[in-house]
């Protein structure tokens, strides 16, 4: 397995050679200590605010509640104000809308989490297969006839596609009366002289419900053009 | 470091409050300080906190005073236009989480669809549990894989034409000006022999499904579905 990047390297604690890393690594620094302070804000309950001046002299400013108030506070020496019952209101709506984001995100990274994983788990499938399956090797391993030979098998796999994909879109304008999706052909019960452990147990676990490998409801699933393209 | 996951809530025990709060504060600040000497920028950070009546300043007072003079100082749309607070913060980062969702959910399919497209060849995989859309996807799979082999056919065709030695191992040695049906005819052996990794059964089960014509066209494995085709029969089994 090649490696991607050079993984966590200690960095040395003075200002940076490279021009462009410099800037990679600020906006990456900068995205991060941002969400390190809103963490600290939602965790703790603190009010908080950054500036940050950009190589580009551009400004980046992050402020819980908001980033003027803080400063002006700050430069004034002001005693924080007295909560009138408007501005409780205010922060209460406030806090309750950054509860629900907070929620959100954290499903949202879940679920990129669980995709990911399910990522990893597909290409593992698809080395273990590779050795064991010749046409599924990668195209330049294959020798002329090979090529020849998957090519062929393909387009006939192709015109099959073809053929059952005509066929549901007739069967969508002419529905008949019963139920037109085959009962038989699970393919967990046909017995098979191959299936031996040649093929991975993927196979058998195909799901009835098109491209989907997992219980997660897949809204490509549902057919509204959300294919590929 | 624990490196637990910890949920993103307002922590209700107090103690455990303030025990983050310091430890996180104390993370912060120390990322502000890499941050500032890492890209050679000015930086500061203000937080007032229940549990001091004083806030916390970084760098220092003095120094926060110096950038917010120059923040207060740039006109007030380049003041305001990367300026964030929780709310507007939080929805950048769900954006950005859902896009990197529906790219890896894409790949992702497109891993699942070529398994399957590798495992239709050899056996049923049931296509009639699939939708429209997804076969016009797999279509397309199947297209675009074939055209990658057209492209190295045609590569490796080139190949055999430029050289002018032509060096193989095995009997054919003229391949210049053969079609692709008698390369293949004249390469069986080669590749019969040379090949082992073709399991026995995938050979027995090609002879097998030529017989099997007669069954329902939907349950034969379409690599062997090729009624046109005379190709098959210059396949040589032993």
């Amino acid at each position: 397995m090649e490696r991607k990047s050079k993984g966590r390297q200690k960095i040395k604690m003075m200002k940076m050679e490279s021009e462009s890393n410099l800037q990679v690594t600020f906006s990456k620094r900068r995205s991060g200590l941002f969400k390190k302070a809103s963490e600290l804000c939602t965790l703790c309950g603190v009010e908080v605010a950054i500036i940050v001046f950009s190589p580009g002299k551009k400004v980046f400013s992050f402020g819980h509640p908001s980033v003027e108030p803080i400063i002006d506070r700050f430069l004034t020496r002001n005693p924080p104000q007295i909560n009138s019952g408007t501005l409780q209101l205010i922060e209460a709506h406030r806090n309750a809308s950054v509860r629900e984001l907070n929620m959100q995100l954290t499903q949202v990274t879940n679920q990129l989490e669980a995709e990911k994983k399910r990522g990893e788990e597909l290409k593992r499938m698809r080395q273990a297969s590779q050795a064991q399956c010749w046409w599924e090797a990668p195209i330049e391993q294959l020798g002329l006839p090979q090529l020849e030979q998957l090519k062929l098998s393909l387009q006939g796999l192709k015109k099959n596609v073809a053929k059952q994909s005509d066929r549901l879109l007739f069967q969508a304008s002419n529905p008949p009366p019963a139920q037109f999706y085959g009962a038989g052909s699970s393919i967990n019960q046909s017995p098979n002289p191959l299936d031996t452990n040649n093929i991975p147990y993927y196979a058998k676990n195909m799901n009835n419900v098109g491209f989907t490998g997992n219980a997660m409801p897949r809204v490509y699933n549902l057919g509204y053009g959300r294919g590929f393209f | 470091m624990t490196r637990k996951k910890v949920n993103l809530a307002y922590i209700a025990n107090d103690s455990a409050r303030k025990a983050a709060f310091k430890k996180r504060k104390r993370g912060l600040l120390k990322k502000m300080s890499e941050l500032s000497t890492l890209c050679g920028i000015q930086t500061c950070a203000i937080i007032y906190s229940p549990y001091d009546p004083e806030p916390e300043i970084w760098p220092s007072p003095l120094g926060a005073q110096s950038v917010i003079a120059r923040f207060k100082s740039m006109p007030e749309a380049e003041q305001s236009r990367k300026m964030v607070n929780q709310e507007s913060f939080l929805r950048q980062r769900i954006t950005k989480a859902k896009n990197q969702l529906k790219k890896q959910q894409r790949e992702s399919r497109e891993l699942e669809m070529t398994q399957v497209m590798y495992r239709s060849l050899v056996r049923d995989q049931g296509l009639q549990n699939l939708g429209v859309v997804d076969l016009n996807d797999f279509r397309w799979l199947i297209e675009k894989t074939v055209e990658e082999i057209d492209e190295r056919i045609k590569s490796l065709r080139q190949q055999i034409i430029t050289p002018p030695q032509v060096v193989t191992a095995g009997t054919s040695s003229n391949h210049v000006n053969h079609t692709g049906q008698e390369i293949i005819g004249l390469r069986n052996e080669e590749m019969a022999a040379s090949h082992d990794e073709n399991p026995q059964w995938l050979m027995e089960m090609l002879r097998s499904n030529e017989n099997d014509v007669g069954r329902n066209e939907a349950m034969l494995p379409y690599a062997f579905n090729n009624n046109s085709n005379s190709l098959w029969s210059t396949f040589n089994f032993p």
